[in-house]
C-alpha cells in the first residue's frame, strides 16, 4: 500500500505564511524540471468566468478521462505533469493515477487535480503545495493586465498599530491615601448592576437618550471614561491655556474668533461628566442637559426640539469627539485604524471593495474606515456581494458591465448595525418608514464577510500571500461578537418613540427614557431592530455572566 | 461446439471500444454545454448556506487533532468524512439538483 511519508516537524515561514515543506518527489521534481512544467500549465489554465474557479484543460472544451478506464465521471481526474497523462484516483478504489506513477519511470509522481488546480502527489497519496505553481494560479484568476494591482497595492491609511512596553505599576503610600480618600465604597446590596439609569427626556430627546444607553454600555468606551482617559478637569484647563489671549486670560465663553467658541465645546467632556454620574450609583433618572446643548452647537442644523433620527445622532457624536482631536497636531487625523480618538478606536472598521470588470477581469481594490454597517431591508436596493451595476470598464471596451464585492479589511472593536427603516425620497417627496421585522442573533461570528475568507473562497486552496497579508491572527481570535445593546423604534416615522434594550450580566433592561425595568430576553427578540450594538467577544467578559456567583 | 465460437468475455480495462453507457452520454452533454460547471457552482452554494461544508470541516479539524497534523492525507480525509457527508446532504438539495438536471434533458432532447 502506500508508505506514509513522515513530514518534518518543521515549516518554512516565508513572508511571515507558513507553508508545508514540499515531499521528497515534489522536490527531486523541482530540482530535475525547475519551474518549467508549472509556467507550461499556465497555458491550459481555464477560468470562467472571470475570477472564477482555476480548471486544467488542454482545450477549451476537452472533457478529461482517465487514460485507464476511460471514465470522465470520476470525483478526481489527475494530469500528470511528466506526460500529461490523465488518470483516475477514487479510493477505496483502484487508483489509476497511483498505478501510472509507480508504472513509469521515475519522475511521473506529480500530477495536478484537473478540476481543481492542486498539484498532488500519487506516490505519497497526498496533496502538496508549491509557491509557483500556486503563484502562477492566483495570477491567472485575478487579471491578465495590472495583476501587480493586486498584489502590490496596500492601502496608504494602514499600518502597524504602535505597541507601548507594558511597565508595571504599583501604588506608594500617597497614591493609596489617595485613592482612599477619593473614592467611597460601591453600594454591594443592590440588585441591579452599575450604570443603569434612567435619562430625562428634554422634549423629544428619545432619539439622544436611546443611543447615549448604548454608549454608556459599550464596553471600552466605558472603560475609557471610567478609567479617568479624557478627565474634563484637565481637558478644559489645556483648552483654555491653549485658546487664551497673550495676556494669557481665560476665555470667558464669548466668540472671539472661531476658534475660541469651539475651545470651551468638547464632547468628550461632557460624555465624561455624564459617565461620572451615571456610574455614580444615584439612581435617580439623570437630565443629560449640557449635553444635548453641547451637541446642539456642533450639530447646529439639527438644533430643535423635533424629533431627530437616532443613526443621524450617533454618527453626529462620534464626529464630535473626533472634532475635538484635530486641534492636537501630534495625533494622526485618518480614521482608519482609529488611532486618532477613542470613537474611532471602538467603531473604526475598513472595509474593502473590489470591483472587477467581468469581460477582462481587471479589478481595482479600494479601502475605506466606516463606523457603522448600514443594512437595507428591501432587496430591490442592491446590497449584498456580487450585485452587477451599470458601470462598465471602458479600456477593455467591455461590455460585460462591472460586479463589486465588499468585505471586511478590518474589524471594529464595536460593531454598529444600522437598519435603513426611514426611506427620504427626494425623487417622490415622501418619506416612509419600512417596519419589516428583522431577526437579530445575540451571538455573531464575522467570519465569513472578512476579506481573507472572501479571497480564500475565490481562489481556494492556496498558499500565495494576498496584499502581503499576514496570517492575521487577531483578525481570527476577534471575529465572534456579542450583542450587548439594541436600540428599537416603534410607531410611524414622525411620530414615533426610541427605546434602548441594554444586555447586562446576561439580562436585559429596557431603558425608556426615565424608565429603566428588566425584561425577558424574548421581549428583545420580538422587537423591531433599528439599531444593533455589537462587542468583541473577548471584550465581553464571560465572567460577568454569572452575577450569582461573584 | 458453440463454446469454442463463443466470443472472449471482454476485460473491463480494455473495454475503450464499447458502447458509451447513456449515463456517460449525459454526463459530456452536461460538460460541453457548461450546464455542470453551473450545477457544481449551485451545489457548492447550497452546501454552503445550509452548514453542510462547516460540519465537514469541523469533522476534518476532529480527525487532524486526533491523528496530528503529519500522518494525514487527502485521502484519509475524504475517506474519514464520505458517509457521514453523503448522509448529511439535506433533500431538498437533492430536489433541487435533480430538479435542474431533469429540466436541463428535457429541453436538451428537443
Amino acid at each position: 500500500m502506500s508508505s506514509k511519508i513522515n513530514h518534518h516537524h518543521h515549516h518554512h515561514r516565508f513572508n511571515t505564511q507558513i507553508f508545508p515543506p514540499p515531499c521528497p518527489h515534489l522536490a527531486e521534481f523541482r530540482a530535475r524540471n525547475g519551474s518549467k512544467p508549472f509556467r507550461a500549465l499556465q497555458d491550459c489554465l481555464r477560468v470562467k468566468p472571470p475570477g472564477g474557479r482555476a480548471a486544467i484543460r488542454r482545450d477549451p472544451s476537452e472533457v478529461p478521462r482517465c487514460g485507464a478506464c476511460g471514465e470522465s465521471a470520476r470525483p478526481r481526474l489527475y494530469a500528470c505533469l511528466a506526460c500529461a497523462a490523465i488518470s483516475c484516483h477514487a479510493p477505496p478504489g483502484p487508483s489509476h493515477a497511483a498505478a501510472h506513477a509507480t508504472s513509469m519511470p521515475p519522475g511521473h509522481e506529480i500530477a495536478v487535480d484537473v478540476d481543481r488546480a492542486e498539484i498532488f502527489c500519487c506516490a505519497c497519496r497526498d496533496q502538496v503545495y508549491d509557491r509557483d505553481f500556486d503563484a502562477a494560479v492566483v495570477l491567472s484568476q485575478t487579471a491578465t493586465l495590472k495583476s501587480a494591482t493586486i498584489q502590490s497595492a496596500k492601502p496608504e491609511n494602514l499600518r502597524k498599530r504602535r505597541r507601548v512596553d507594558y511597565r508595571p505599576w504599583s501604588p506608594d503610600i500617597r497614591d493609596r491615601v489617595l485613592m482612599e480618600t477619593g473614592s467611597s465604597p460601591l453600594e454591594n446590596g443592590s440588585d441591579l448592576p452599575r450604570g443603569l439609569r434612567g435619562l430625562n427626556n428634554l422634549g423629544n430627546t428619545c432619539f439622544m437618550n436611546s443611543v447615549l444607553q448604548a454608549l454608556l454600555h459599550t464596553p471600552p468606551l466605558r472603560n475609557y471614561f471610567l478609567s479617568d482617559r479624557h478627565n474634563r478637569y484637565y481637558c478644559k484647563k489645556k483648552n483654555g491655556v491653549s485658546n487664551s489671549n497673550a495676556g494669557g486670560k481665560r476665555n470667558v465663553g464669548t466668540a472671539d474668533g472661531h476658534g475660541n467658541k469651539n475651545a470651551r465645546l468638547c464632547l468628550a467632556c461632557d460624555m465624561d461628566a455624564m459617565f461620572s454620574a451615571v456610574f455614580s450609583g444615584d439612581r435617580t433618572p439623570y437630565s443629560p442637559a449640557k449635553f444635548l446643548y453641547s451637541w446642539w452647537q456642533h450639530a447646529s442644523n439639527l438644533a430643535s426640539y423635533e424629533q431627530q433620527d437616532a443613526h443621524e445622532f450617533f454618527i453626529s457624536m462620534l464626529d464630535g469627539i473626533h472634532e475635538n482631536v484635530e486641534k492636537d497636531r501630534h495625533k494622526p487625523h485618518s480614521q482608519g485604524h482609529g488611532d486618532c480618538c477613542i470613537a474611532h478606536r471602538v467603531f473604526s472598521g475598513i472595509l474593502r471593495s473590489d470591483v472587477m470588470c467581468m469581460a477582462c477581469g481587471f479589478t481595482s481594490t479600494t479601502y475605506d474606515p466606516c463606523v457603522d454597517i448600514s443594512l437595507d431591508l428591501e432587496p430591490h436596493q442592491g446590497g449584498s456581494s456580487k450585485s452587477v451595476s451599470t458601470k462598465t470598464h471602458h479600456s477593455c471596451n467591455g461590455e460585460a458591465g462591472v460586479s463589486q464585492t465588499m468585505s471586511i479589511r478590518k474589524l471594529p472593536l464595536v460593531s454598529c448595525f444600522h437598519i435603513k427603516r426611514f426611506e427620504h425620497s427626494s425623487i417622490r417627496k415622501m418619506s416612509r418608514k419600512v417596519d419589516r421585522y428583522l431577526q437579530f442573533p445575540f451571538s455573531l461570528d464575522m467570519t465569513p464577510y472578512l476579506s481573507s475568507s472572501i479571497l480564500r473562497n475565490r481562489f481556494g486552496n492556496r498558499i500565495f500571500p494576498f496584499d502581503g497579508d499576514e496570517p492575521d491572527a487577531s483578525n481570527e481570535m476577534s471575529s465572534e461578537f456579542e450583542l450587548f445593546a439594541v436600540v428599537t423604534h416603534t410607531g410611524k416615522l414622525d411620530a414615533g418613540h426610541y427605546v434602548t434594550y441594554l444586555r447586562l450580566s446576561n439580562q436585559w433592561y429596557k431603558c425608556d427614557d426615565a424608565w429603566v425595568t428588566q425584561v425577558n430576553e424574548n421581549i428583545v427578540r420580538a422587537a423591531q431592530g433599528y439599531m444593533m450594538f455589537y462587542v468583541q467577544k473577548m471584550l465581553y467578559y464571560k465572567a460577568s455572566e454569572n452575577r450569582a456567583v461573584s | 461446439r458453440n463454446s469454442v465460437n463463443r466470443p472472449p468475455t471482454p476485460d473491463a480495462a480494455e473495454d475503450l471500444g464499447k458502447e458509451p453507457m447513456f449515463q456517460e452520454i449525459i454526463n459530456i452533454k452536461l460538460i460541453e454545454s457548461g450546464e455542470k460547471e453551473r450545477l457544481m457552482e449551485l451545489l457548492r452554494e447550497r452546501l454552503i448556506e445550509c452548514g453542510w461544508k462547516d460540519e465537514m470541516k469541523a469533522l476534518c479539524r476532529a480527525f487532524i487533532k486526533k491523528k496530528g497534523r503529519n500522518d494525514v492525507t487527502v485521502d484519509d480525509l475524504v475517506r474519514v468524512i464520505t458517509p457521514k457527508g453523503r448522509a448529511s446532504i439535506p433533500d431538498y438539495i437533492k430536489a433541487e439538483l435533480l430538479q435542474r438536471i431533469r429540466a436541463y434533458l428535457v429541453q436538451a432532447a428537443v
